[in-house]
């Protein structure tokens, strides 16, 4: 077992020193100029359109630092409110025989017509 | 969740910052490709394998998820599984042949010994199968420990430990002669 054990450290050490006798790889300019030509393409795609520029803007002007849904649920909240209401509560019947007969017989606060 | 050295430069090539992307480059390019250049002793395959690796860097780093894997584990499995691919698609080398290709070493005289032995171990490495080249070099080559070596070929510490055992005694057979000298 102990055998076997020291073969094992004899092995990797062996390793460990005939590796180290490989010279080390030195990177080429034109392959770091590549590679960042490829940065560059792939961040072109990337950019936005102006369509999606404008939509930034617009983001930032109407709600600074978070996405527009927000403020557009709450926009959309308030129309369904103003919808609801509209379409359900009764308005008041301005015309009603009722109310005419009622203004008629309020008498007025200030008479000038009348002979002091 | 560990922690991720370079999971903020990460997010900033995501966003499109070059001096990010230059960083993380200078970071993890050289031993990238001495790890390319290692397993598949082309320079020039070595060099298309990393830009494509960084390619798939640059155009996956929007999406990258801090605390899913690290990244530079993500990243070395990346440029191994290109490896592994050129080295599917071409015939094996023969040993005689691959022993002759040396390293450009600088120096005349005094490193001609070195650049003799430096051949004669890549040869002997091309010889190993693909996933224990790649065990051997992670390990005793780029000085990853055994439990990041194993993630990044996406096996368990005892599977890697097997394959770094078979990789180790057969250099030990082919390169006997150099432990004598």
């Amino acid at each position: 077992m102990s055998e076997g054990r020291n073969t094992w450290t004899e092995d990797a050490a062996f390793a460990d020193g005939v590796l180290k006798a490989l010279p080390s790889v030195a990177v080429p300019p034109e392959l770091e100029a590549r590679i960042l030509a490829d940065f560059n393409a792939v961040a072109a795609k990337r950019a936005p359109g102006a369509v999606s520029r404008f939509m930034q803007r617009l983001r930032d002007a109407a709600w600074p630092g978070a996405p527009l849904w927000k403020p557009a649920s709450i926009l959309a909240l308030s129309l369904l409110i103003g919808l609801t209401a509209g379409a359900f509560v009764p308005a008041a019947d301005l015309t009603s025989p009722e109310q005419t007969t009622a203004s008629a017989d309020t008498p007025s606060v200030l008479d000038i017509s009348g002979d002091f | 969740m560990k922690f991720d050295p370079d999971a903020e430069l990460v997010a900033r090539v995501g966003r499109g910052d070059r001096a990010a992307a230059q960083a993380l480059m200078a970071r993890h390019l050289p031993k990238m490709l001495s790890l390319a250049r290692r397993m598949l002793s082309g320079q020039a395959e070595a060099e298309d394998c990393v830009q494509e690796a960084f390619l798939r860097l640059w155009t996956h780093a929007a999406r990258w998820k801090p605390g899913a894997a690290k990244f530079e584990t993500w990243l070395y499995r990346v440029t191994l599984n290109q490896c592994y691919d050129r080295l599917r698609k071409k015939p094996a080398a023969p040993l005689e042949a691959a022993a002759q290709v040396a390293d450009p070493a600088p120096g005349p005289e005094a490193n001609l010994v070195n650049a003799a032995l430096a051949a004669e171990v890549e040869a002997a490495l091309q010889t190993l199968p693909e996933r224990q080249r790649a065990a051997v070099l992670l390990c005793h080559y780029q000085g990853h420990g055994n439990i990041e070596a194993a993630e990044i070929l996406g096996v368990g510490v005892e599977a890697l430990e097997s394959l770094l055992a078979r990789a180790r005694r057969t250099l030990r057979t082919k390169l006997s002669h150099l432990r004598e000298s």
